[in-house]
């Protein structure tokens, strides 16, 4: 007898890929949350990501310690998983050897069973059946300033995708220490959108590319503007990319990895900035607000842990936002803990503890 | 008595997480002439099972381990090791415990 799990609809699912396993929080009000552990226990899963499109398919990028990186599906919230019949491969005898996949992608709403994957080394695959075969995006792997390229802290990684609602040809991606590509003509070609963002490691600061872009968002209702954290700065797009403004402004430090988006009021936007230590920046953990589009930054504290002891660190992928208003945003740390704002970012609780190291949540209202 | 020109034929013990793989076998009796010809047999047999311990390059993976009888193929000659009849594979994860 079948017992596949579900959930009534509603219900807001993170999950959160650790260091050590793959877990699932789930709640109806944003208040009570239950904590799950999947069948990936004890992988390296670098991301999640769960897509509606068609039917409740949960993916997963897991990186193994030992024998490989691999992609894998389940239907059932992830009790059991399946692998792809073309995975993620490279060639057999070239020169390019799969590290880990860093993003996975639900495509278009109009493109059901289209799938985006990011991975080290950098390049972007596409699946059009869901998950069952794989293939590289023949324009980025070919570009001609490819073997240019040189890896972030990370590895040579792919780890943002951002596929156009509002034009199917057009879609970026972000590479570390690459910088952010567009195409526009589904995949083809691909051309550099880093003017203006800085390279501050680099003797030219203001290079082509090779910035270190850690992650970027699509304003959900204005298709040309995106919003980039950067290794050197907080930066905003008002022309899909062909240039940056700096937003920087108020803010105590230039660097972080993560950005997150209200989608009711998307100019408010948030983002963790660190200290040269990859912690917060002064004896209080926070979240950063802005709620004119980069303009000013507030400060969020409160629940937040604070004192002499506190320092803590989230990784590129380890804050999400939900879709619902007042929207929910999640915050995951380096060291386990998984903090919570139903209202905003106004106040905050800790949801989740004592998990292992957090790499990625992703937040999803079931329908 | 076997033919001079016989492929050798070797038993392969392989690790838990793999064996789900490889038809949850624990051992798996396998014909070639050398670890990487042992190697492809199994992903011929159990398709995707060599990805698991070489990388696309076609080297083994770090945090693979391969022992032929009591020795260490890093330290014999690698995946060019050679093969004898009713040779022993064991097929390891590293003792890699506390690197991160």
């Amino acid at each position: 007898m079948n017992h596949r799990k579900t959930y009534e609809p509603g219900t807001v699912v993170v999950l959160v890929g650790t260091k050590r396993g793959l877990f699932l929080l789930t709640s109806r009000d944003r208040e009570r949350w239950e904590v799950e552990s999947t069948s990936l226990e004890g992988r390296r899963v670098f991301f999640a990501t769960l897509d509606q499109r068609e039917g409740q398919r949960l993916f997963a990028a897991d990186n193994g310690d030992f024998f490989g990186s691999f992609l894998r599906y389940s239907d059932d919230f992830g009790e059991t998983w399946h692998d792809p019949e073309v995975g993620i491969q490279f060639p057999e005898g070239g020169e390019q050897k799969l590290e880990n996949i860093w993003t996975i992608v639900p495509g278009r709403p109009n493109e059901a069973g289209t799938v985006y994957a990011g991975v080290d080394p950098a390049s972007l695959w596409v699946s059009k059946d869901g998950g069952k075969h794989w293939e590289i995006n023949a324009g980025l792997a070919n570009h001609p300033t490819r073997e240019h390229w040189v890896p972030g802290a990370g590895g040579l990684c792919l780890h943002t995708i951002v596929a156009d609602p509002s034009n199917s040809s057009r879609m970026w991606v972000g590479i570390s220490a690459v910088g952010c590509m567009r195409t526009d003509d589904g995949g083809q070609n691909w051309v550099f959108a880093n003017k203006n963002t800085r390279a501050g490691f680099l003797p030219d600061q203001y290079p082509e590319y090779g910035q270190c872009i850690h992650r970027f968002v699509q304003h959900p209702t204005n298709p040309n503007v995106l919003y980039q954290q950067n290794h050197c700065g907080i930066y905003k797009s008002l022309n899909a990319g062909d240039d940056w403004i700096d937003i920087q402004h108020n803010l105590p430090s230039e660097f972080g990895f993560p950005i997150a988006l209200d989608a009711h009021n998307p100019d408010t936007v948030y983002v963790i900035v660190e200290n040269d230590g990859r912690n917060n920046v002064n004896e209080q953990f926070a979240v950063y607000r802005t709620e004119n589009g980069g303009e000013e930054w507030q400060v969020l504290g409160e629940g937040l842990p604070a004192g002499p002891g506190v320092r803590l660190g989230v990784l590129r992928h380890g804050m999400c936002a939900d879709t619902l208003d007042p929207c929910g945003v999640y915050v995951g740390t380096n060291t386990g803990q998984l903090f919570a704002t139903n209202n905003r970012g106004d106040s905050w609780r800790l949801i989740a503890d004592f998990l292992p190291s957090i790499y990625s949540v992703t937040a999803t209202v079931l329908v | 008595m076997n033919s001079p020109n016989a492929i050798p034929a070797a038993t392969v013990i392989l690790p838990y997480v793999l064996r789900e793989k490889a038809g949850n076998h624990k051992s798996i009796m396998v014909a070639g002439s050398t670890i990487r010809e042992i190697i492809d047999a199994l992903d011929h047999d159990y398709p995707g099972l060599g990805f698991n311990l070489c990388y696309e390059t076609g080297e083994l993976r770090p945090y693979v381990n391969i022992f032929l009888d009591r020795e260490n193929i890093r330290y014999l000659q690698g995946l060019d090791t050679p093969i004898h009849m009713g040779a022993t594979i064991y097929i390891l994860q590293s003792v890699a415990g506390g690197y991160s």
